[in-house]
């Protein structure tokens, strides 16, 4: 039996029990493979009733950041506050059903892959606008939701965010294999610029960004991936979906290569959102130094056995693209 | 000397094998790594070329930033004495002094690793 046949077969069981009702699924595929998750789509059919829905399945439960109902809590928490995501409909931490932790959401139609979704703008008048405005909207709904009912299990900053991520910052510096002069210059204008702590600590998305929507002719339908939310800044997930990698080559448009940060920025205060120019822009170089010291790190799982494998080596290659953008960015501190 | 074809030669007839027929003879997740591995190859091929002057040139960069000579010192011990520099305590005449350096170095880096990457100049976004 195929690894897909199999999973059918496990989630079918699951789902009857779960409904109190025999289910049994139709038309499964596998719609992305990554190293630490697995995403099957498939029909859950019973007696008339056909539903459309998405499992996302955790390879091997020792590959989870966290249990797998947090991360379920966090789209559940996301939907509340009114913010476009999947409905939750389960979630499991019985690994005898797929092989691993799941959960199982609605599915919706759309683009995900960057290049498609900046196709679709491209063909589309107005959507990349609409697009940035509708993300700057998402997110100050989510910033907006009470930080008291996200799951317990939830990271959150010991004191001030910025200086926590700082000192991540400076850790990871301090275990480069090879000393980049270029991350330290960035490392001190992040530690001379600090701006005072938020008003407010958050929900953080963490990794919202092109390539984490789903995309209609519409706009954004939802935002996916909330295994790294946190609680935390809001000005974080700002400085994130602007970085220079998420543009996809489009780079003079700075939100995911099909808007500017202007509908952005307005997008999130019309929404509600408290916007701060000062976090905003500490976020984003910081972002963008975290990204090359995460490429670094890539290399040195591959170099040290841990993870051998030609696309970590290869993200070494790519430091310098990251040494390059903090350079530019930080330009007129250094003139 | 080794006998033609270069090092770059070499590295550039595998990239087009691993890019041409071996790309079309797979697929899903090993497609990828392919692409990667004829990615790698192209760079290769360029650092066989340019690798060596752009090394030269970064050493003696590094050295008029440290305002020492380099004194057979390679570029990686150079880099750490800088960042030692750097670390030590604000020094805004070493930071506008090692800017334009590090600017230049990295343009250098991105020449063999991603040719291009520097031709957008983050004009209307830069921070401070």
């Amino acid at each position: 039996m195929s690894v897909l046949d199999q999973t059918a077969k496990g989630l079918a069981a699951f789902l009857s029990q779960k409904w109190s009702k025999p289910v049994a699924i139709e038309n499964m595929e596998l719609a992305s493979a990554g190293a630490r998750r697995r995403n099957v789509l498939f029909d859950a059919v019973s007696g008339n009733e056909r539903t459309g829905l998405v499992a996302t399945i955790v390879p091997f439960a020792a590959m989870q950041l966290v249990p797998i109902e947090v991360e379920a809590s966090n789209l559940r928490l996301a939907e509340a506050a009114g913010m476009p995501v999947p409905h939750v409909h389960a979630a499991c931490d019985d690994n005898a059903f797929v092989g691993g932790p799941f959960f199982v959401t609605s599915r919706i139609a759309g683009e995900t892959i960057p290049r498609q979704v900046l196709r679709l703008v491209e063909k589309t008048p107005g959507l990349g606008a609409k697009l940035a405005r509708q993300c700057g909207a998402a997110l100050a709904k989510l910033h907006a939701a009470d930080a008291a009912n996200a799951h317990p299990l939830v990271l959150r900053p010991n004191g001030h965010p910025l200086e926590a991520a700082l000192a991540i910052s400076e850790r990871s510096i301090g275990e480069l294999l090879q000393p980049s002069p270029a991350f330290a210059l960035c490392f001190n204008w992040l530690k001379r610029n600090i701006p005072p702590a938020p008003r407010r600590i958050t929900v953080v998305h963490g990794d919202f960004r092109n390539g984490n929507l789903i995309v209609g002719a519409d706009g954004l339908r939802a935002s996916l991936d909330w295994e790294g939310c946190h609680l935390g800044d809001p000005m974080e997930d700002a400085g994130w979906v602007v970085q220079r990698m998420w543009r996809f080559r489009n780079d003079s448009l700075e939100v995911g290569g099909f808007g500017t940060r202007d509908d952005f920025r307005a997008g999130y205060q019309e929404a509600g959102g408290e916007w701060n120019e000062a976090r905003f822009q500490w976020w984003k170089a910081q972002g963008t130094l975290r990204w090359g010291l995460g490429l670094a790190g890539q290399a040195k799982q591959h170099l040290d056995g841990s993870v051998p494998s030609i696309v970590l080596a290869a993200s070494g290659r790519r430091v310098a693209e990251l040494e390059y953008d903090t350079l530019m960015l930080l330009k007129r501190g250094f003139e | 000397m080794q006998d033609r074809p270069t090092a770059s030669e070499l590295l550039a007839t595998i990239a087009d094998l691993l890019e041409g027929d071996v790309l079309a003879a797979t697929k899903g997740g090993l497609q990828h790594q392919v692409r990667v591995a004829g990615n790698l190859c192209r760079i290769l091929e360029r650092e066989a070329s340019l690798g060596a002057a752009h090394e030269a040139r970064e050493i003696a960069l590094l050295a008029q930033v440290l305002g020492e000579p380099a004194g057979g010192r390679d570029a990686r011990t150079l880099n750490a004495a800088l960042v030692a520099r750097l670390a030590a305590g604000h020094d805004a005449a070493l930071e506008r002094r090692a800017f334009p350096a590090l600017l230049e170095i990295v343009r250098g880096k991105l020449a063999i690793a991603k040719p291009g990457h520097d031709d957008y100049d983050f004009s209307g976004e830069q921070l401070g």
